[in-house]
């Protein structure tokens, strides 16, 4: 029986040998710094399953390694120029940990060649239902009375600290304004809503379930223009009162110096993917996320836009 | 509710789910009962599979993994005083003693008799009182969280053996490295060296490798090769729950279901937490209380009741609210997300036959571990005949192996040796390592909980007594702590404490 079994195992070893040497599939491997269950983890997920669907060459494999600047500081440090690997990276590291805590990042943007930038997230600030504040000129008479305000975020220094800082400080109300972190977008969706804080920052569909029970109102969105579709349809963009902004963006890189050409096939394959008709519209009606294909130039005015705001408003923030 | 029963159970009763369910119960139990291999690694790994599922059986398949993996973590801990799970560490305390008297199938037996009861009764919790349980859950907030956690806090008292000075120094040393990391407020580093791998602070499951599994190892290299010191010859086929032991798990079974389902609810609290409070009401309510931590069956049969009684109440506020409660729960709801479902109580309406076929198929779920564990229990219970020589170094691969494979470091496997270090120390200074856990698995919590209160109030504590839940957490505490103090004070009388 166990010679039995040994051939068995030995045939197939060969043949799975063989069948590998003919193989011109290469297997990409998408490192996603965050939580396995965020946004990007399972926007790279839902990317890697299709991957085989577009491409006889590239399967991409999507993996999440919670750890934000320590896991894209590993990688860097581990992937060559050949290796088949490419990783999240977004302006959280490149505009906000870069100002705040350089030291963390042993990488700059030149470590990394750009591939594609898969969707793009508009912020919105829901308010405690009983203050009934539902437009920017609600919130702007609220504050007017000279109130103290509490905003609810995930993280103490993340993108949402950061976009509630620099609407409350070009309001000219930084003075007035808390902000309290929470360990994740639920739990600040959830803060609000019970009216621990008097507002949230949040992804769309984080706060979507909350808003829908009526526990919360909307107050803005951080935008250009009002939101136009999906159930936060008609949310007042803050961009068009001249506050400053920014959408989330989570860029996929190579490791500096890979093959162009992989590169450019990758970008393609994302493309294909993301021109899927059945991806865009599960990003808009379950994630409530945008596809959102990007040259590196608009990624580097991304990197600018909220380096600025980062700098501008970093003391109401850090202190 | 009844309209979406009947065109649920048609969606249900599908070949391929019950196929993904009892692939998802066998590899939940094996991974949970390697020490090393953690049940969140393995929810990640075979995520994948469920890419190209529709959402039953998907879903089927990791409730398989997640609920097998509340049993799993105990078969390590009974058999080689390894939890294979932070949660399982409780199930320890007394699931080992009891097979170090060659009771190693009825240890074995009663972890999965108490977790199939916690986990059937939690998803039938989950099946007939989800949005009711969920507005509850809502309400609670910072304070009432910290208050929860301070609570629990107290258990250090029941866990600190002959000494409570030892034990509360050994629960502050947990505390403090708990504190590793970025500040939860501030985002500041704080005891990280200069480290970035300490940024996101440590790891509880390495912790646990470190403190449990390798100090293991090292307490045996230091004695003579030989077996692993269990009676073994002592295990037979009737080896089997007495009826006096059965009577015995009913009632610590049942509470430690309802303190599992309460504490389910409660995110990010999870199955750690309640296996904790659930061995420390049903060490007060015993008759037996010296039994406890030598082998107590009440013992077993709380903490595992209550380890798997979170796996269906962490599912209320996912599937109503979009708020997981745990690790792996976070994972499912990306697995539901790539479906098409946003979780909510919304869904309920929309996608009810969908909603209810997950509900009722983790009764299921939890049927199929409980047969699996019956056949798996004989060949568990197998492994304490295994040489010595032959077993330690596996345990030993697997215990750098899932360490390394939490965040693919090598950095992890240093801290699993650094923590074996200060295991194997504390050991030669007869102090208690588990409460070490203890403050580990409440720290982090305890102290954001309580800053960010006050942050909310200003530095105002009235805010701990604000409302109806925190006046009883706080009697609960106030009379935990008495009680504690008046025990203390009558075994200093009998000379039985330091």
């Amino acid at each position: 029986m166990k010679k039995i079994i040994s051939l068995v195992l030995s045939v197939v070893m060969v043949c799975t040998c063989l069948v590998g040497c003919g193989d011109k599939t290469e297997t990409w491997t998408v490192t996603c710094p965050w939580a396995p269950s965020g946004v990007a983890a399972v926007v790279s997920q839902k990317a890697a399953s299709l991957s085989t669907e577009y491409s006889k060459d590239i399967i991409l494999v999507a993996d999440a390694i919670k750890g934000d600047a320590a896991t894209v500081n590993t990688w860097v440090a581990s992937t060559k120029v050949s290796d088949p690997e490419l990783v999240f990276a977004g302006e959280g590291l490149f505009s906000i940990t870069s100002i705040l805590d350089p030291a963390k990042l042993q990488f700059t943007y030149e470590d990394f060649s750009y591939v594609e930038n898969l969707y793009s997230s508009i912020f919105v600030m829901s308010a405690d239902a009983k203050l009934g504040i539902d437009s920017i000129d609600s919130l702007k008479a609220y504050m007017e009375e000279g109130n103290e305000i509490s905003v609810a975020t995930n993280g103490a220094t993340g993108s949402e600290a950061f976009l509630a800082a620099a609407l409350f400080g070009a309001m000219g109300y930084g003075d007035q304004l808390k902000l309290v972190a929470y360990s994740s977008a639920a739990e600040a969706a959830q803060a609000v809503a019970r009216g621990e804080t008097n507002f949230a920052v949040s992804h769309q569909s984080q706060i979507l379930e909350t808003f829908q029970q009526g526990g919360v109102t909307m107050v803005c969105a951080f935008d250009g223009e009002d939101i136009a579709d999906g159930p936060f349809a008609g949310v007042e963009g803050v961009g068009k009162h001249g506050y400053p902004y920014f959408r989330n963006r989570c860029f996929i890189m190579a490791r500096s110096g890979a093959d162009e050409n992989k590169v450019a096939a990758l970008k393609s394959l994302y493309g294909q993917i993301l021109a899927d008709e059945e991806v865009a519209t599960w990003l808009s009606d379950t994630m409530l996320l945008e596809v959102d294909t990007m040259t590196e130039e608009q990624v580097l005015e991304h990197i600018d836009n909220v380096k600025n705001i980062v700098n501008e408003y970093y003391d109401l923030v850090a202190n | 509710m009844l309209e979406y029963i009947g065109p649920a159970l048609q969606q249900l009763f599908t070949f391929e789910n019950f196929l993904w369910m009892n692939l998802g119960v066998f590899i939940g139990s094996i991974f949970a009962a390697i020490p090393g291999l953690s049940v969140i690694l393995c929810i990640i790994l075979f995520l994948p599979f469920t890419y190209k599922m529709t959402a039953i059986p998907g879903m089927m398949f990791l409730l398989g993994i997640y609920c097998a993996g509340g049993y799993g973590g105990s078969v390590s801990a009974i058999l080689i005083n390894t939890p294979g799970t932070p949660h399982a560490a409780t199930t320890m305390l007394d699931g080992h003693p009891l097979s170090k008297k060659g009771r190693t199938k009825t240890a074995l037996r009663i972890a999965l008799y108490a977790s199939t009861f916690g986990g059937i009764f939690s998803a039938l919790s989950l099946l007939f009182l989800a949005p009711q349980v969920a507005k509850i859950a809502a309400q609670l907030g910072t304070a009432e969280y910290f208050l929860v956690c301070l609570f629990g806090l107290t258990i250090i008292a029941g866990i600190s053996g002959k000494s409570l000075i030892k034990g509360i120094i050994s629960a502050a040393l947990g505390l403090l490295i708990s504190c590793v990391g970025a500040d939860p407020l501030t985002g500041y580093d704080r005891f990280t060296f200069g480290n970035a791998r300490l940024y996101m602070g440590l790891d509880l499951a390495i912790c646990l490798i470190g403190l449990f599994a390798l100090v293991e190892i090292l307490g045996k290299a230091e004695g003579k090769v030989g077996p692993l010191k269990l009676d073994t010859s002592k295990i037979k086929t009737e080896d089997k729950i007495t009826k006096e032991e059965g009577k015995r798990m009913i009632l610590p079974a049942v509470v430690s279901s309802i303190i599992g389902v309460i504490i389910g609810i409660i995110p990010g609290t999870g199955a750690s937490m309640a296996s904790w409070f659930s061995y420390d009401r049903a060490k007060a309510m015993s008759k037996h209380k010296e039994e406890f931590g030598h082998g107590s069956v009440e013992g077993i049969a709380a903490a595992e009741a209550a380890n798997n009684a979170v796996t269906g109440a962490t599912l209320i506020p996912l599937l109503t609210l979009g708020i997981p409660g745990d690790g792996c729960v976070a994972i499912m709801l990306s697995a539901l997300m790539i479906n098409g479902l946003n979780p909510g109580l919304s869904l309920f309406t929309t996608q009810g036959d969908i909603m209810y076929a997950i509900m009722i198929g983790l009764i299921f779920v939890n049927i199929f571990m409980f047969l699996q564990g019956r056949y798996l229990t004989d060949m568990f219970a197998k492994i304490v005949s295994v040489p010595q020589e032959i077993l330690t170094p596996i345990i030993v691969m697997f215990c750098f192996a899932g360490a390394f494979s939490v965040n693919k470091s090598y950095f992890d496997v240093v801290v699993i040796l650094v923590f074996a270090a200060i295991a194997w120390i504390m050991k030669k200074l007869d102090m208690p390592t588990v409460p070490i856990l203890l403050g580990l698995v409440l720290g982090n919590m305890t102290e954001t909980n309580f800053r960010r209160a006050l942050l909310l109030t200003d530095g105002n504590f009235s805010i701990f007594v604000g409302s109806w839940y925190c006046i009883v957490f706080l009697v609960l505490i106030i009379a935990a702590i008495s009680m504690i103090i008046v025990n203390k004070m009558k075994e200093a009388k009998k000379g039985v404490v330091k």
